[in-house]
């Protein structure tokens, strides 16, 4: 035992969740060594860089997912408010707005359903993935009345060089990546709010009993996923230059899988940003290899799914075996 | 007197669970309180803590009438109440507990950042103040004794500016050091002129700290005894009634 004069801190390069990023890097090692070996194209900067670019909206989606399930809840709504703020910036763009009128508009429209979601959740009591799966309909509706079944198509892809431009030798995406994840991180690791998204997920009694505003947490929180979802859209948009009808179909199950495959426990309170962007890297690089390999895309997601059962099972059994856990 | 109820009453239904209830503590006091199950001790403290409010009488604190709504609004007066359950957070570290709500910041361009080695400076001072050992205060409180989450969720309380400190059963279900190292916590809180409320079964735990003993039979105080001029067997009798049947014989 240390003397009380001790104040360095511990080992703080170990995360608690070190184990889990070591281990999604050991499996995305091995998965890239199997699919060079299948198809020669696989390790191709090309290629890569496509999977990167492919992978935008999730890793920024599933930045603000993993601050969502670390402070104990969760959001299935993501994809309707994708589809939605895409709906708004397509219809922005084709009444002839500029773009820096249609890129804070859309960023206002998915902050405010992400804060829609944090206020039924938080002030209404109700279990978020209810509430959430509520407004998941609310917003899908929302989308069918506004489009009818119709794509937007012939959209600007004025903001396409933040996906497919290069600053030297890096390419842009990564470059927005970086900067989400790194916003993130500050939110999360070097501001009050951050400790108190971890102690409401630790024990949400206990962060009220000190004085912690958990209501305004809570949909600073979901306001904040919103934001980034808003963000998503803006690139979705200048990405494809249409919105499609089945937008944002499986984000929200991908951006959940990515972050719980990532090390940041269901239940909350324990959480890694690394982790999550790990998790994407392996999801959207398994997609890509199977693709590449000829394997139906189907095996894709049962090769995820299982990994998520076996993820969550180990949680379980850890947390059986923990007495001290409080 | 730091802190006064005056008349208190609360009922639940037809059920009257406090009636009348004086109680007092003084600065610097260690005021324990004992009665069997059932007696009013659980809903008495959560009439302290904020938790309940009572149906009738007063409460003071530093000379003051004050009301609470809520725990919060006792712990903003200086009132802080460490449950057997404690609400720390697990899965936080020392530093994160104890400044959870109250945190340390050094702006940085108008950001209101962390400010990390100022919060684990003062968590290690607390900490030495009660002499509480930790391994870190970096590592979670989920990996800690029971005696050591009691020294943390106390520090949390003096950082927390609180001056009564009121403690549920906090030696219930400890290991023998442990219950020494809490004990001495308690001792440690007095000398720093904190008033301590210490809610107790065992009988030698309380004569071992406290300064003053009030006994609740159902529903009542119905005596307050200096510990020095007390015994073990006198208190046992107040709690079961002993004393009740020897009046009735004589």
């Amino acid at each position: 035992m240390a003397s009380m004069g001790d104040t360095r801190p511990a080992l703080r390069f170990v995360s608690p969740t070190a184990s889990r990023e070591l281990a999604l890097i050991a499996a995305i090692i091995i998965v890239s060594v199997i699919f060079a070996s299948a198809s020669p194209y696989f390790l191709t900067v090309n290629n890569l860089v496509q999977t990167m670019r492919a992978g935008l909206e999730l890793a920024i989606i599933s930045a603000g997912m993993t601050l969502v399930i670390i402070m104990g809840a969760i959001d299935v709504s993501v994809g309707g408010i994708l589809a939605v703020s895409a709906i708004v910036i397509g219809k922005a763009y084709q009444a002839g707005l500029p773009v820096y009128i249609v890129t804070p508009a859309g960023l206002m429209v998915g902050t405010a359903l992400g804060a829609f979601n944090g206020f039924i959740t938080a002030k209404l009591k109700v279990p978020p993935i209810i509430s959430t799966l509520g407004s998941m309909y609310i917003f899908s509706a929302i989308m069918f009345l506004v489009i009818g079944g119709a794509w937007i198509s012939g959209l600007p892809g004025t903001l396409s060089p933040l996906i497919n431009g290069w600053v030297g030798f890096v390419p842009a995406a990564a470059l927005v990546i970086g900067a989400v994840y790194l916003l993130a991180w500050v939110v999360l690791r070097k501001l009050s709010f951050g400790s108190h998204i971890y102690a409401i997920g630790c024990d949400e009694h206990s962060a009220r009993l000190v004085g912690i505003n958990v209501d305004r947490t809570k949909i600073m929180t979901y306001a904040l996923l919103g934001f980034l979802t808003g963000l998503a859209a803006l690139l979705y948009v200048a990405r494809l230059r249409n919105v499609e009808i089945n937008i944002g179909t499986t984000i929200a199950l991908e951006a959940i899988a990515a972050t719980i495959l990532g090390g940041t426990n269901i239940r909350g309170g324990v959480g890694s940003l690394l982790g999550t962007l790990l998790g994407v890297a392996f999801i959207r690089i398994m997609q890509n290899g199977l693709v590449l390999m000829g394997v139906s895309s189907l095996w894709e997601t049962v090769i995820i799914g299982s990994l998520l059962i076996v993820v969550l099972t180990g949680d379980a059994l850890r947390n059986r075996n923990n007495a001290r856990a409080i | 007197m730091v802190f006064r109820m005056s008349g208190i009453v609360k009922r639940f239904g037809g059920l009257v669970a406090l009636d009348d209830v004086n109680f007092e503590v003084s600065k610097g006091e260690v005021m324990a309180l004992v009665g069997d199950n059932g007696a009013g001790k659980s809903t008495l403290i959560k009439t302290m803590s904020g938790a309940h409010a009572p149906d009738g009488g007063t409460i003071e604190m530093e000379g003051r009438l004050v009301q609470f709504r809520s725990p919060q609004e006792a712990w903003a007066s200086g009132i802080a109440t460490i449950y057997q359950e404690l609400a720390l957070a697990g899965k936080m570290t020392v530093v994160d507990n104890i400044f959870l709500g109250r945190e340390i910041k050094k702006p940085v361009l108008g950001i209101p950042f962390l400010d990390r080695q100022a919060m684990r400076k003062r968590t290690a001072e607390l900490l030495d103040q009660l002499d509480v050992h930790v391994p870190s205060v970096d590592s979670w409180v989920e990996s800690m004794s029971g005696g050591q989450r009691q020294g943390i969720a106390i520090a949390r309380a003096l950082n927390m500016d609180a001056r009564l400190i009121i403690m549920d059963e906090p030696t219930a279900a400890l290991a023998v050091a442990e219950v020494r190292k809490v004990l001495e916590f308690i001792k440690r809180l007095r000398s720093e002129e904190k008033s301590v409320v210490l809610i107790s079964h065992n009988i030698q735990d309380v004569f071992e700290v406290s300064d003053r003993i009030s006994v609740m039979r159902h529903g009542r105080c119905i005596a307050v005894r200096e510990t020095a001029k007390t015994t073990p067997q006198e208190i046992i009798g107040l709690i079961t009634g002993a004393h009740e049947v020897r009046a009735a014989a004589s």
